[in-house]
């Protein structure tokens, strides 16, 4: 080997700001051992880093000092040097008993903060978990107290006449309401009981004037108890429910004829 | 009795392997500034420096008795110590930084102080020098000696071959025993 070649490769400088892999460091080590000039370079290198690093210190707080030299002074701030001092202590027992109970009684907290830590985690996903299905059950809650409302104010205004819609012989159970406000000329459902229908069909709302139906739009059997707004009207002499096609029709299929009311009694 | 005693490396190692407080007084006094400078440069955060300056000699008088003079000088063991410590401690700091990008925490604050305790590094020690390379070096020798990174690592990150890395910092390497001369 050309030690002079090696020497210029920067080895002596990754050697010694610990740039060199093991591999590097122990060839390093073994030719040290066999080429005097290259400790000689190691050392001019280091006496120049020192020299360097010595020139563009930064002092540091006096604090840091005080540290220092309190934790060397008492070793039982720091659990390994008791260790050490071991060996010159005349309870050496004492000392070691004291400290596996200490080792172990961090352990245990170690244990302890640990199983609090999932414990609080646990809770809190619990927590977050059960908030949101409130959050949900509240939402819905007040949907409902507001539909019940909506209702109540329908029932008691004075301009809305409420008829009652009765079965025909073919369906003598179904039933529901018609809100017909005379004023706004507003119109509401109210299904209470209207068989189900297959999804390909649906019911319809026609209001009947001077004998001639006027579609007030389609409707669902599901919606039980809710109120559902129709089409306005301004005049009706009484109303009907057929059964349509889905999306209704222009004129109504009497024969599924479902339920009807007139909006004054028959004089 | 002299108050500021002068020891030769060889005397100063004998009595800090026998645990002498007064030899340690002494490391600390002079090569403090040194180290805590190294620390510096990594870290960027006067804080966390003291702190790690703190535990480097702490572990300086730990340690002294593994200290093997015929690898190299105790500046060059001490410099390693101290190199290592602010590299463990800077991962760590990036570690909890991560963590901390989870809403529920108190960004504003830590960044608060970080301004506070953030210290210009570019003009002190060794990373004045660094100045002198070109880019393409003085980025691997960030990485590598100020960051920590292996030489493979550093390789993954920038899409180069091991050899080119090693070669890179190598010529990098020489150069700097130039600028320190």
């Amino acid at each position: 080997m050309n030690i002079k070649d090696y020497i210029s490769s920067g080895i002596v400088q990754s050697y010694v700001l610990d740039q060199a892999d093991p591999a590097e460091r122990a060839e390093f080590e073994r030719l040290c051992a066999q080429y005097p000039e290259l400790i000689a370079e190691r050392k001019a290198f280091e006496d120049a880093l020192e020299k360097f690093a010595l020139q563009h210190a930064v002092v540091p707080p006096r604090q840091v000092k005080d540290g220092f030299l309190e934790a060397i002074q008492n070793p039982s701030i720091n659990q390994s040097k008791v260790i050490t001092m071991e060996q010159h202590s005349n309870t050496p027992v004492r000392k070691n008993s004291g400290l596996r109970f200490m080792a172990a009684a961090s352990v245990v907290l170690l244990i302890a903060c640990g199983w609090f830590a999932y414990r609080f985690y646990d809770q809190s996903n619990e927590l977050r978990a059960a908030n949101k299905d409130l959050q949900t059950r509240l939402d819905s809650s007040e949907g409902t107290l507001n539909k019940i409302i909506d209702e109540q104010n329908l029932i008691k205004d004075k301009n809305v006449t409420v008829v009652n819609m009765v079965g025909s012989k073919a369906t003598p159970e179904s039933s529901a309401n018609v809100f017909w406000d005379s004023a706004s000329s507003a119109v509401y459902i109210m299904v209470k009981n209207m068989p189900r229908l297959p999804s390909s069909e649906q019911y319809q709302l026609w209001a009947l004037i001077d004998g001639q139906p006027k579609s007030l739009g389609v409707f669902d059997s599901l919606q039980n108890n809710v109120i559902l707004k129709m089409e306005n009207t301004k005049k009706a002499d009484a109303f009907a429910i057929t059964i349509e096609q889905k999306g209704g029709t222009k004129s109504p299929t009497l024969e599924k004829m479902q339920s009807s009311g007139r909006t004054k009694a028959p004089l | 009795m002299s108050a500021i005693p002068t020891y030769t490396e060889q005397e100063l190692v004998s009595l800090l392997k026998n645990r002498d407080n007064k030899a340690f007084g002494y490391l600390y006094d002079h090569y403090s500034g040194a180290l805590y400078s190294i620390i510096l440069q990594i870290l960027n955060d006067s804080e966390l420096a003291n702190d790690v300056l703190q535990d480097v000699f702490i572990n300086i008088w730990r340690k002294i008795e593994s200290y093997d003079s015929t690898k190299g000088r105790l500046f060059t063991w001490m410099l390693n110590i101290a190199r290592n410590a602010s590299i463990d401690t800077l991962r760590s700091k990036t570690y909890q930084n991560d963590r901390k990008n989870q809403p529920m925490d108190n960004q504003g604050e830590d960044v608060l102080v970080a301004l506070v305790t953030q210290v210009n590094v570019d003009n002190i020690g060794f990373r004045k020098v660094l100045k002198e390379l070109k880019e393409d070096q003085r980025q691997l020798i960030d990485l590598a000696y100020f960051k920590g990174y292996t030489h493979e690592e550093i390789a993954d990150m920038e899409n180069l071959p091991l050899g080119t890395v090693k070669t890179r910092i190598r010529a990098a390497l020489t150069q700097l025993r130039g600028f320190l001369k």
